[in-house]
């Protein structure tokens, strides 16, 4: 075996010489109306909205404007497409200098030498980074992605539907799982089966960390491997399925539909349900189409176990490519993105409440009344949050997957929550322990 | 390609024979000339075929070789590739999404294919008799088969077929009007009916198979039908002894056509699930989750081996058809 491993590469170089000859040929052809002489052009790639897209580019003009000689090429595409992309592009080489990267990818880039190690770029200053969050790009020691801002995982809640419905908004701060049960279950009974209680809070694998964490344990361990016990995952499953069973959510069918929608489809945003489950940052998104403000809550249980388990979550991270020929003009770039104040006011909470705390400082009085309340909500949380999870190992993009198969089959009634438990635990590691 | 180099010695021996009727030296000189010119057509031919050769070298043949090098790796895409032998084949044996995914595939090719088949042929006879406006149904029937895998119309499914969709408003006020208020599933987000609605979205892209149906049915010559019709046979008599048997060869054709590209089915339920096969895995494709496996999970490798199974099948299959076709296709004359 050993002999065969060492007889792979030269197989491969043989492969690579016309891949690049023809490459190096397309190059040529494409470089044929090049810029003026010491223009060094550099290429920036995010996922996202039209929103954003327009934003960033306003961003990328101010820099270009303010930096003569560095011109930025901008790479944007939506979030599935997204990762396709760059993986295709980074396996031809020719992966964009800065690149945005999200924290289930990050080891997946990272561990195979795809990222710069940002410490060791001088233009580029992380010493503002929202302590919370500055070393969540960290692995071992060298330091792969940069956070862009702050977003925090929480239950939204229309208080009209509450109102219709004739249910008081529970106290965020005492509640327990059991509570947000009969909460969920009393709307839709009292609304006639006509709005539901809440959005399936089973899809995002990120509710199931909350709940780990509130029992001490936590989705990943440090070393990757899986840090919960079965007994807690049982639990879990066990009050997806309680919600189904009780009609607190919407049937097993509509969930799916309503899953594969995303925000805009979102049981707030079509007015048919009165809460749901998503990453702080969405606020603005949803809250535009619900019926009443919708308001952050603390995720139930937060004071029912041994500690809290809601935390900061980078939203996204800046990265700098290994392969890049300019990294200091891609350090130049990704510090105009972090630090500038200008910058800061043009992004605003779109991705994530700003995670220099000096910028975040400076456009708080910028932003809508969504980015408002999303600000006020992480400075209330602030003092609760015990720590940060450790970024998660290798396949943790995967379990994206599973987590919305397992729950698809919990909430059909087709596998009981100890079923769903074994299932997700064997392929979880499946997916994660290579 | 072996035809255009088989055609250089062809010519030589050909001015070489002129050479040697007539005068060595007078003969020669046009015989070279004529060499010469071959040799430049011969040229400007490779000329021109280069772009097409490049086209199928670089970027048909070259990765049809690479993903076979890559299954007997665990290339990810992003890093290197490690030798690891049969280990990626090895591992389908134990891979119960991957089971599934074949068990999805088949019954969607085995249902889908013959049903389209059927639907093409019985509204090609319908057509060949000789409807008024025959050009407006034709294109009709035939618009699907262009706009069938098309992501716009997977997204106008999705909504049409949905818990709260098109079919089940109309179903609802139709069981209101008699009474009945039945529960409706979602005919894409329920497990139970997600992959019917999926063939029934491919047996509604039957024009393809209807035109060439259509064409095979004027082949047939009328007095075949005229002679049955004096010795007394039916309508269904005429069909079966008389339509079938001088069809098959258009049958076998289309059957072999559909079943490849309904092996290979990917964008319908990529659009309807959202890419994940769901609900439950009830649409997951094989090449789906081969997709799934190359650029979700970055295990190029794995896929890789995929691929060259799915190959392996259909080519099997193929081949069975063709072997098959040997008992029932009858090409007449």
């Amino acid at each position: 075996m050993a002999a065969r491993k060492r007889g792979a590469p030269p197989a491969r170089r043989t492969l690579a010489v016309p891949a690049a000859a023809a490459a190096a040929a397309l190059l040529a052809a494409g470089c044929g109306g090049g810029g003026a002489d010491g223009d060094v052009e550099i290429r920036f790639s995010w996922w996202g909205s039209d929103s954003r897209h327009e934003a960033t580019q306003e961003v990328i003009d101010l820099f270009e404007e303010r930096n003569p000689g560095i011109t930025v090429t901008a790479d944007y595409t939506d979030w599935d497409g997204y990762w396709d992309k760059l993986a295709t592009s980074t396996a031809a080489d020719d992966m964009p200098d800065v690149v945005t990267m999200e924290e289930r990818y990050l080891r997946e880039y990272s561990d195979r030498g795809a990222l710069a190690d940002l410490n060791g770029l001088e233009a580029l200053d992380t010493s503002n980074v929202d302590e919370l969050v500055a070393s969540s790009g960290d692995v071992e020691g060298e330091k792969f992605g940069v956070a862009t801002g702050v977003n925090v995982f929480s239950v939204m809640a229309d208080p009209a539907q509450f109102e219709a419905a004739g249910v008081e908004v529970p106290d965020d701060e005492t509640w327990t799982w059991e509570e947000y049960v009969e909460t969920a279950a009393e709307i839709t009974e009292a609304s006639g089966g006509d709005i539901y209680g809440s959005q399936s809070m089973g899809y995002n694998e990120n509710s199931f960390r909350i709940y780990a964490r509130q029992h001490g344990e936590s989705f990943y361990a440090e070393d990757g491997s899986l840090g919960f016990s079965k007994e807690t995952l049982v639990e879990w499953f066990g009050l997806v399925a309680e919600m189904q069973e009780k009609e607190a959510q919407p049937t097993a069918a509509e969930s799916v539909e309503i899953e594969a929608g995303g925000p805009d489809q979102s049981v707030l945003s079509t007015g048919s349900g009165a809460m749901a489950h998503f990453w702080s940052n969405q606020l603005a998104a949803i809250s535009g189409a619900a019926k009443g403000d919708v308001e952050l809550l603390r995720y139930p249980g937060e004071s029912e176990f041994e500690r809290t388990g809601m935390y900061f979550k980078p939203a996204m991270y800046y990265s700098v490519s290994a392969g890049t020929e300019h990294p200091e003009e891609a350090a130049k770039f990704v510090d105009f993105l972090l630090n500038d104040v200008d910058a800061g006011r043009i992004i605003l909470a779109d991705r994530g409440l700003p995670a220099n705390t000096e910028v975040r400082s400076a456009i708080v009085e910028d932003l809508d009344e969504a980015g408002t309340r999303s600000a006020d909500f992480v400075e209330e949380l602030r003092p609760d949050i015990v720590d940060g999870p450790p970024p998660p190992p290798i396949g943790a993009g995967d379990v994206v997957e599973i987590t919305k198969r397992v729950t698809d089959d919990v909430q059909f009634g087709e596998i009981t929550p100890e079923e769903a438990a074994d299932r997700f635990i064997e392929e979880v590691e499946a997916a994660t322990q290579q | 390609m072996t035809a255009v180099l088989n055609n250089r010695p062809a010519a030589d021996a050909d001015s070489g024979g002129t050479a040697g009727t007539g005068g060595p030296h007078r003969r020669r000189k046009p015989g070279r000339a004529a060499a010469a010119r071959r040799r430049r057509e011969t040229l400007a031919a490779y000329g021109f075929l280069a772009p097409w050769f490049l086209g199928l070298g670089l970027i048909t043949i070259g990765p049809i070789i690479a993903s076979l090098y890559f299954s007997f790796t665990d290339y990810s895409l992003i890093g290197g590739a490690d030798w690891v032998g049969l280990e990626n084949y090895r591992r389908m044996l134990d891979d119960p999404r991957l089971h599934q995914s074949l068990a999805v595939t088949f019954k969607y090719v085995f249902i889908s294919v013959p049903l389209q088949l059927a639907m093409a042929l019985a509204l090609a006879m319908v057509l060949d008799r000789g409807v008024r406006g025959l050009p407006l149904y034709r294109s009709v029937y035939y618009l699907p088969s262009l706009l069938g895998g098309s992501v716009a119309v997977a997204i106008l499914w999705r909504r049409i077929f949905g818990a709260n969709g098109l079919i089940n408003q109309l179903l609802e006020s139709a069981g209101g009007l008699i009474g009945l208020s039945p529960t409706l599933p979602g005919w894409v987000s329920d497990p139970e009916y997600a992959l019917g609605t999926l063939i029934i979205l491919n047996v509604w892209t039957f024009g393809a198979p209807m035109v060439i149906f259509l064409a095979g049915l004027r082949q047939i010559p009328r007095m075949y039908y005229e002679a049955a019709q004096v010795d007394g046979a039916g309508p269904a008599r005429r069909f079966w002894s008389v339509t079938v048997p001088l069809l098959t060869p258009i049958i076998f054709f289309n059957l072999v056509l559909q079943m490849i590209n309904a092996f290979q089915t990917f964008t319908q339920a990529f659009i309807v699930s959202g890419g994940t096969g769901g609900p439950s895995d009830s649409t997951l494709f094989y090449t789906l989750y081969l997709y799934q496996q190359g650029f979700g999970s970055f295990e190029m490798g794995y896929a890789s081996a995929m691929a060259w199974l799915l190959l392996m099948i259909i080519g099997g299959f193929t081949a069975v058809n063709f072997l098959a076709s040997k008992y029932w296709v009858f090409y007449g004359d």
